[in-house]
């Protein structure tokens, strides 16, 4: 009898002795929004449509990125680069190019698909958005402002 | 000596094979399933040998041999699938792809390209090849249709054999040696061809690409959609490509008895019109003299309270001109419309003909199918300009005169063609029936009045020529083409012709556009009683119509007398058009109603060959335009009629009750030529002026091809063909503005001088809107003299002229 009672506190005391280990230990959860979870490297958020250092788009508007994606994600209409509107190198660039957010799963084979590495997933991960229309992301919103504004190195070679 | 055997069996990779004698071994291990890559033979055309890419082993030869170039023997034994035949095919295509620049992400080659396939199939994935590539100036435009990157070209010669195998217009060739090899046009220019967008679809590369079509999509973005192409009469077949609601492209869709896998450039690049700005997506309805917008309930309203009103004043008081335009099952409504409603026997498709004319006395068509051209030995064109008119009719013909036969032309001056033919037969204007008559009567025994041929401006030993080889032919054909038809000799021309078919020729009547055979077997025809089109314009004028109902057509350019429509036009209350676009007509009619194109609609059609076969709706067309069979039935209904149809299949098999033997994929053949047609010998005087003549060509700028950038281009601004001498005598230079004027109207053309019109004649292709010839024309004057003088840009603007663009 005071066997079995003796067991049964030490069991209690091997399992509080987790709680009071741990209890001073600085604490795992973060106050989001007020502070942001640090994501690693290689996460896939948010997609970048990269420039090269010169300023000029890498979307050629090849569309590889449209026929791999496998929920039909993204919208790409190319058009032709003239001496006085070179948008990209060569002959063809992206006029338009859209990535619908609410169906894309961050798999990331738009960016194993890119030929000149112009489509990238950041890490980016707030996509929250009240409208359907809001989720479809243009090409304005896409494009990075300035070279490296992505997070990749705009000198890199594919 | 025993004939050898019809057939031999080889053995490809083990398995024996059984092909008729003179199969190649790449023939005959296709038909046994087996791949063999290739890219420079294309079985329209005899092999080459060219790309090296279709290597097999066969037993005992010491090499390994091209199976596109070697004939199948009884016994050989070949393998296509061995390691040395693999590596030589991977070889290959290293070698292939050392200077092809592998670009393509940007080229829209892309996704269909036989190299990227076969290099998938059978390349080793890598390349030994560190050096730098050949680098040509990239990309080179060559012409409104063609853009040409000679650094993507395998020379495989595919695009220069069919210019001069298939179309015969050379229209491509190579320049250069060696490393330096290209393909390209002389210096450069501009391509001059009316076929040249087939050698973008057989290009095994991304060396001819469209201009059209440039950067639009991928093959993947595209629902490819069966049509029928609705220009010139003929209805190739055609594919639709399709890119969110919008036609990206036309592919030719292989119909091997039809258009084959051939197109020509206006079915190929005249498409953009479809998706024109100015499309109508509104009623129009004429209020104090402006034409403004309305709803479909006010303008079907009006004009089903007109037609009711006009039904009530007497039957016969309605006229209908067009539908060549339309669908099968739209014009069976029209018929029904108008022949059971409103009680009106005038309907008619053929807008264009002369009052009295040879083209309303007699069925239109093919009296064989297109495909039995090549087995002719004679081919007789009377004034058809066949590359104009009937582009795809012409690469049978090419086949034909491949084979042997004899081309033979009676026309008022030389066609393009003209180094194909045996016998030019290039006629004094009007002379065309008198020249015929003679031929017919020659072929039945009688001597050739050899002073009446010289008359007319032939030359008897031709004829005499002509007359032994139609004798002997195997076969002959006559191809009477518009020109014969609505000229002053057009009776004559059908006398002569139906004596030509009790000697063994058979008469093709080469006349209409789009579904015009397939508008006079649904009945768009003058009923008992009814006046043919150019009755109801001159009766229109007398004011004896109350409504005249236009569809699908522009009287206003396409009457052969701008005054008789114009008359016509003013004397008629009310004239109601279905239209894609506000056109000369349109803008002076009373209700504009915007309709939809055969690209935007589900039914049948017929060609010339009276071939019925499908199309279908590629795209929604603009919100507020209504299919012309839907516009129909609205007022079928508004006049009291219980009709209820719940497709386009109801109403076809309406129509097949009414016309027997119409089904899908068969031919509604039309009947021998057979009347009484009066003839006339003699000749037309003979004019100290300038004759005018005037024809058909194939680029144009008319409603639809206007809106096509490519198309208009390809036109070029309105001309007006004078000879040199002429030219020279009124101080013309080429390209000058010129006036051309009868009496008083007069039209300002760009001069072009050219021996491919002769002197004393001046020629003025038709099919440009924004100058309409017609203003020219007159119905009571078959022959046209006209004075023409240089003027200066300035003074092109002055009264009684036209300005050209």
């Amino acid at each position: 009898m005071i066997r079995r009672r003796w067991g049964q506190v030490l069991g209690m005391l091997r399992g509080l002795s987790v709680t009071f280990r741990v209890l001073f230990r600085p604490p795992v959860t973060t106050t989001y929004p007020d502070e942001k979870t640090r994501v690693e490297e290689r996460f896939k958020g948010r997609h970048w449509l990269t420039r090269y250092a010169d300023g000029l788009e890498r979307c050629i508007g090849c569309e590889l990125c449209v026929i791999v994606c496998p929920s039909q994600a993204i919208f790409v209409q190319a058009a032709e680069n003239t001496p006085e509107h070179q948008v990209s190198r060569g002959e063809r660039y992206a006029a338009d190019f859209q990535i619908n957010m609410l169906r894309c799963i961050f798999c990331g084979f738009c960016e194993e698909a890119c030929p000149t590495g112009a489509i990238v997933l950041g890490h980016d991960y707030e996509l929250a958005g009240y409208t359907r229309a809001s989720m479809i992301y243009t090409k304005p919103m896409l494009t990075e402002p300035y070279p490296g504004a992505g997070g990749r190195d705009p000198h890199r070679e594919i | 000596m025993a004939e050898p055997p019809a057939t031999v069996t080889l053995t490809i990779d083990g398995r024996a094979v059984t092909v008729a004698r003179g199969t190649t071994v790449w023939h005959a291990a296709e038909q046994a399933g087996i791949d063999i890559p290739i890219f420079c033979y294309l079985d329209r055309m005899p092999p080459l040998g060219a790309c090296r890419q279709c290597f097999v082993r066969v037993e005992k030869m010491a090499r390994l041999q091209t199976s596109c170039t070697l004939v199948a023997e009884e016994g050989m034994v070949v393998s296509a699938s061995t390691p040395d035949v693999r590596g030589a095919q991977e070889r290959n295509l290293e070698f292939l792809l050392i200077n092809h620049p592998l670009d393509c992400p940007i080229c829209d080659k892309g996704g269909e390209c036989p190299l990227q396939d076969q290099t998938f199939a059978y390349g080793s994935g890598r390349s030994r090849f560190v050096e730098l590539k050949r680098d040509f100036a990239k990309p080179v435009s060559l012409g409104s249709v063609l853009v040409l990157d000679r650094e993507r070209c395998i020379l495989c010669w595919r695009c220069v054999r069919f210019g001069e195998i298939v179309a015969g217009d050379d229209a491509l060739k190579g320049f250069e040696r060696g490393f330096q090899t290209e393909i390209n046009t002389p210096f450069t220019q501009p391509v001059r061809s009316k076929f040249i967008g087939n050698t973008i679809s057989i290009c095994p590369v991304g060396a001819l690409t469209s201009r059209t079509y440039r950067f639009q999509a991928r093959p993947w973005d595209n629902d490819a959609v069966p049509s029928v192409c609705n220009h010139c009469g003929l209805g190739c077949t055609v594919w639709l490509d399709v890119r969110d609601q919008t036609v990206a492209r036309v592919r030719p869709r292989e119909t091997p008895d039809l258009n084959d896998i051939w197109l020509c450039d206006l079915g190929q690049f005249g498409f953009e019109w479809l998706h024109a700005k100015d499309r109508l997506t509104r009623p129009l309805v004429r209020k104090n003299g402006q034409l403004v917008e309305t709803t479909w309930d006010e303008a079907l309203d009006l004009v089903a309270a007109r037609l009711a009103e006009s039904r009530q004043r007497g039957a016969g008081r309605v006229g209908v001109l067009g539908g060549a335009r339309l669908t099968n099952e739209d014009n069976f409504l029209l018929r029904r419309v108008f022949r059971e409603i409103v009680g009106t026997p005038h309907l008619d498709h053929r807008l264009d003909a002369r009052p009295g004319s040879a083209s309303l006395q007699v069925a239109w068509g093919l009296r064989g199918p297109l495909a039995a051209i090549p087995e002719s030995s004679l081919l007789l064109l009377v004034g058809c300009d066949i590359t104009e008119e009937y582009p795809i009719a012409w690469l049978r013909m090419k086949q034909a005169v491949d084979h042997g036969a004899q081309l033979y032309a009676i026309h008022p001056k030389p066609l393009e063609i003209h180094r194909f033919i045996t016998g030019r037969l290039i006629h004094s204007p009007g002379a065309e029936g008198v020249v015929l008559a003679q031929i017919a009567n020659a072929v039945r025994g009688q001597k050739p009045d050899a002073k009446v041929l010289q008359e007319a401006g032939v030359d008897p030993a031709v004829v005499a020529g002509l007359v032994a080889r139609l004798r002997a032919a195997a076969r002959p054909m006559v191809f009477i083409g518009k020109n014969a038809l609505e000229g002053p000799a057009g009776t004559t021309v059908l006398h002569a012709a139906q004596r030509l078919q009790a000697a063994g020729c058979m008469i093709h009547i080469m006349r209409g556009k789009g579904n015009a055979v397939g508008a006079a077997l649904m009945g768009v025809l003058p009923g008992p009683g009814g006046w043919t089109a150019p009755e109801m314009i001159q009766q229109a004028a007398r004011g004896a119509l109350d409504v005249l109902y236009v569809l699908g057509g522009d009287p206003a350019t396409e009457v052969g007398d701008a005054h008789a429509w114009a008359a016509a036009r003013e004397h008629t209350p009310l004239v109601v058009v279905h239209d894609l676009f506000l056109t000369a007509t349109g803008r002076d009619a009373d209700v504009v109603l915007p309709a939809l194109t055969y690209a935007e609609k589900h039914g049948t059609v017929c060609n010339l060959e009276g071939r019925v076969q499908q199309i279908e709706a590629a795209v929604r067309g603009p919100a507020g335009a209504r299919g012309d069979g839907a516009i129909l039935l609205e007022l079928a209904a508004r006049l009291g009629a219980e009709w209820s149809y719940g497709g386009w299949e109801e109403i076809f098999a309406d129509a097949r009750a009414a016309v027997p033997g119409l089904e899908i994929g068969a031919f509604r053949t039309p009947p021998p030529l057979q009347g009484d047609w009066p003839a006339n010998g003699a000749l037309p005087a003979r004019s100290a002026d300038l004759v005018l003549i005037t024809g058909e060509v194939l680029f144009d700028r008319g409603s639809m091809t206007a809106r096509s950038p490519a198309i208009a281009d390809l036109a070029g601004p309105p001309s007006v063909w004078v000879h040199p001498a002429d030219a020279a005598s009124r101080g013309l230079v080429d390209g000058a503005l010129a006036q051309l004027s009868v009496g008083a109207a007069g039209l300002v053309l760009r001069a072009r001088l050219t021996e491919e019109v002769p002197p004393g004649r001046v020629y003025v292709p038709r099919g440009y809107d924004a100058v309409p010839v017609n203003r020219l024309l007159s119905w009571d004057q078959p022959l046209v003299t006209v004075s023409l003088r240089a003027i200066d840009a300035a003074a092109a603007a002055g009264p009684g002229s036209e300005v050209a663009p």
